[in-house]
């Protein structure tokens, strides 16, 4: 009798805790059926709904700021509603997410992530007379699926070649979360304009955690082991390395919150100094991915458009859809000429004087 | 009763057979010498591994030529294992770590010697920091476990009282400006949970496993919504915690290796020393000790003796929540200075597993602990030389050595009797 009553209380507990975890993810999409068209919507009515990758909405990362980027373009266009969004607690929730917003009459699906790209295509074909679009991936032959996706690749190239120009010890590293194509992109543009410093100024700057040859380096294999994250550093630091770029989500963090005077550490995604600003102090910049600005304009393009947005975006340095942030309280500290340099390599860059090339990169 | 006179009876029968457990391991370590000798010695290049005890490559280091050394170290692994089957029982220990220790260097003798230029050095003293360092929590970690499954209630729910305390740990660490409260607030994070996990457990009889797993779920989820509803609010606020101090030992913290690694601490290092001190002395040399491992091998028996069966449960699986919510704060005030969503990723299960490892001892779980520690240390210190094992291979490598040693050299555990069935007086 008692156990009985004793797996009620459980069950109230595992309830609890599933349901707190999803409070905080957002709102669940509701089941209700409303009935979608694509024709060109009145004031408020054309829907944003967006689905997270398992990162979830708080990530402080892509998810965060696709999110920024949608409640961005309702402030900017009036034919908008409230956007809408649902956090993905494992890979196999992706279609269901996916499946349960366009069914609700959304208007504008976004999936984020390479990781849902998969299910992204499966439930476009399904939902033939609704927009998807899909940030980190692209669907070829999908008509309704907008891809957006970056050259990370072109603004770590700069980020490499200011750490090596930075780095006293002439050791910079950088480790990854996961082996996976939006992380290994960051690691070889970085290890690439450090080999380009090395070519100019026949220096002999080395990249630890990476080599671009052989693709192999080191990974955490965690987005949010923080103690990894230290370790790793106390690892590179012991090797005589000054310049950390962590491409690991959370489990940068760990790196960023030890870095004292020990090293200088370059963040992913979105500016050190606005997403983690307790470690501004530890930032030498930031490899950024506009994703917000992507997001908001595509949302926006959509509910002016007729019919299905057509085309594709492609973050480059040339449309600000990547840089490097600020130099914020490392600004003193980096030379003139560096700065310059770094200014300069960007127009080369742009004007395609210096290729970038990634196995990584977007085709 | 019959299971114990069995064993004394083979105890007896053994110095008869020559294939002794000594002697097999021997065979296992002579072949692991040759195979080092010959693998790795093909592997190595005949530029020089380098190796130092200090915390950086800048001091002054001991080199040797990498082909020479990884196949003269693999031929001393061998001899110790050959040795074996001479000596059998005696100097077994000593020659078991001395056939480990060899293979290990003649393994990094390859892999330093392959290492591009400025980067064939190991400094031996931040890989001994790192490994003692992430040995921290989980060795905190299986203290817990060993509390509360000695004396029978299974503690799954390692995980959720880390995640309390880390959380804990952060947020009043941040309110109050003060790490000490911080600590505080820790071991009552992991307390909650171990009031929950003795209650349900003993009083309503829930499934153990079950239950622990339940409270992981809900010790996740109530972190992920208040972390959502105030600390991503405001990091400043509630989420911006300093480091606990580092406390070196004068004199101490100097001796190259084991300086940095044991005396440049800070108290979860310090505490952890004391409580595996405390707890080893308690359980095996007190009252309390006796009393616990009774009631965690034959409750019934130590209830006609007078023992207070379930209060003891009660009291040891709250002092494991303490314990457990102190290595927490591991996470939040030494590992880094924030909280973030499921940050404690899994170690709490790793805990678990050193706690079966080290056969539900304290030293023993200990061992295991830093064991694990040091093959993640060196899996990291690897990658930071560019080695050309694949990352997925490294990261593995505290996984297949654990299984390794498991399976080879620990041999049959034995779980406390009793543990996890809950006690009915009847």
């Amino acid at each position: 009798m008692r156990s009985v009553r004793g797996m009620r209380i459980v069950s109230i507990l595992a309830v609890g805790g599933l349901a707190a975890g999803l409070a905080a993810c957002g709102d669940a999409p509701e089941s209700s059926s409303g009935t979608g068209s694509s024709a060109a919507p009145a004031a408020g009515t054309y829907k944003t709904c967006m689905v997270t990758d398992i990162g979830g909405i708080d990530d402080r990362s892509f998810n965060a700021s696709a999110w920024k980027g949608l409640t961005e373009a309702k402030a900017d266009s009036d034919k908008l509603a409230e956007p809408k969004n649902v956090s993905s607690k494992a890979e196999a929730d992706y279609v269901p997410n996916l499946t349960q917003f366009a069914q609700q009459g959304c208007n504008f699906n976004l999936a984020v992530g390479g990781l849902m790209t998969d299910a992204t295509k499966q439930v476009a074909a399904a939902n033939a007379d609704k927009q998807f679009a899909i940030v980190d991936s692209a669907i070829p032959g999908a008509t309704n699926v907008y891809p957006m996706q970056f050259d990370t690749a072109q603004a770590a190239f700069l980020a490499g070649y200011l750490s090596a120009g930075y780095s006293k010890s002439k050791k910079v590293a950088t480790y990854g979360g996961l082996k996976i194509p939006p992380v290994t992109i960051f690691m070889d543009g970085f290890a690439d304009g450090v080999a380009y410093w090395n070519t100019q100024k026949n220096d002999k700057v080395q990249v630890l955690g990476w080599d671009k040859a052989t693709q192999n380096g080191s990974f955490a294999e965690s987005f949010t082991d923080q103690g990894k994250g230290k370790a790793l550093s106390d690892g590179f630091v012991a090797q005589g390395a000054d310049v950390i770029m962590p491409v690991a989500g959370g489990t940068g963090l760990g790196t960023a919150a030890n870095a004292a005077d020990k090293y200088a550490v370059v963040w992913v995604d979105v500016d050190g100094c606005e997403s983690a600003q307790q470690y501004c102090k530890a930032f030498l910049t930031t490899v950024v991915k506009n994703i917000p600005e992507a997001v908001k304009e595509a949302a926006v393009k959509g509910a002016d458009s007729t019919g299905m947005l057509t085309g594709s975006y492609l973050g480059t340095l040339e449309n600000d859809g990547v840089s490097i942030a600020p130099y914020h309280e490392f600004d003193s500290k980096v030379s003139a000429e560096l700065k310059g340099e770094v200014d300069k390599l960007k127009a080369d860059i742009i004007a395609g004087t210096v290729k970038v090339t990634s196995p990584a990169q977007p085709k | 009763m019959t299971a114990s006179t069995v064993e004394a009876a083979q105890a007896v029968v053994e110095p008869t057979r020559y294939w002794t457990r000594q002697r097999k391991v021997g065979v296992g370590l002579a072949a692991v010498g040759v195979l080092a000798a010959l693998l790795f010695g093909a592997l190595a290049t005949g530029r020089k591994a380098e190796f130092t005890l200090a915390e950086t490559i800048s001091g002054s280091a001991v080199g040797i030529n990498g082909t020479v050394g990884a196949v003269l170290f693999g031929a001393i692994a061998a001899l110790a294992g050959a040795a074996m089957l001479v000596t059998a029982k005696r100097w077994f220990g000593w020659l078991l770590g001395v056939g480990i220790v060899a293979t290990l260097i003649s393994f990094l003798c390859w892999q330093l010697s392959q290492a591009p230029d400025n980067l064939n050095t190991i400094p031996l003293g931040s890989v001994a920091r790192s490994s003692v360092t992430l040995a921290l929590p989980l060795i905190l970690g299986a203290l817990a476990g060993v509390l509360c499954e000695r004396s029978a209630v299974i503690n799954v729910a390692i995980e959720g009282q880390f995640l309390m305390g880390a959380f804990a740990a952060a947020m009043f660490a941040t309110l109050a400006g003060s790490v000490w409260v911080g600590i505080l607030a820790a071991g009552v994070g992991g307390l909650i949970i171990a009031l929950l996990l003795a209650v349900l457990a003993i009083r309503f009889l829930v499934d153990q496993v079950v239950l622990g797993v339940v409270l992981n779920v809900f010790a996740l989820g109530l972190t992920g919504f208040l972390y959502e509803q105030l600390m991503a609010k405001d990091q400043t606020r509630f989420n911006q915690p300093t480091f606990v101090p580092e406390w070196d030992i004068p004199g101490l913290s100097d001796i190259p290796l084991i300086g940095p690694a044991l005396f440049k601490g800070n108290i979860f290092l310090y505490g952890a020393i004391v409580l595996v001190v405390l707890i080893h002395v308690g359980l095996f040399y007190t009252r309390w000790g006796l009393r616990t491992r009774a009631v965690g091998e034959h409750p019934a028996a130590a209830d006609t003796l007078g023992v207070k069966v379930l209060a003891l449960r009660y009291r040891n699986v709250l002092v494991g929540g303490l314990v457990a919510g102190f290595g927490g704060a591991y996470f939040t005030l030494l590992s880094t200075t924030n909280f973030n969503k499921n940050m404690t990723s899994g170690l709490g299960f790793v805990a678990l597993a050193a706690l079966i490892f080290g056969r539900w001892s304290p030293i023993g779980a200990t061992l295991a602990a830093l064991f694990f520690g040091f093959c993640s240390a060196l899996a990291f210190s690897l990658g930071s030389i560019n080695s050309p094992i694949p990352s997925q291979f490294l990261n593995m490598l505290p996984y297949i050595a654990t299984i390794v040693a498991v399976a080879g050299l620990v041999g049959r555990v034995r779980a406390p009797a009793a543990d996890g069935t809950p006690y009915i007086k009847g």
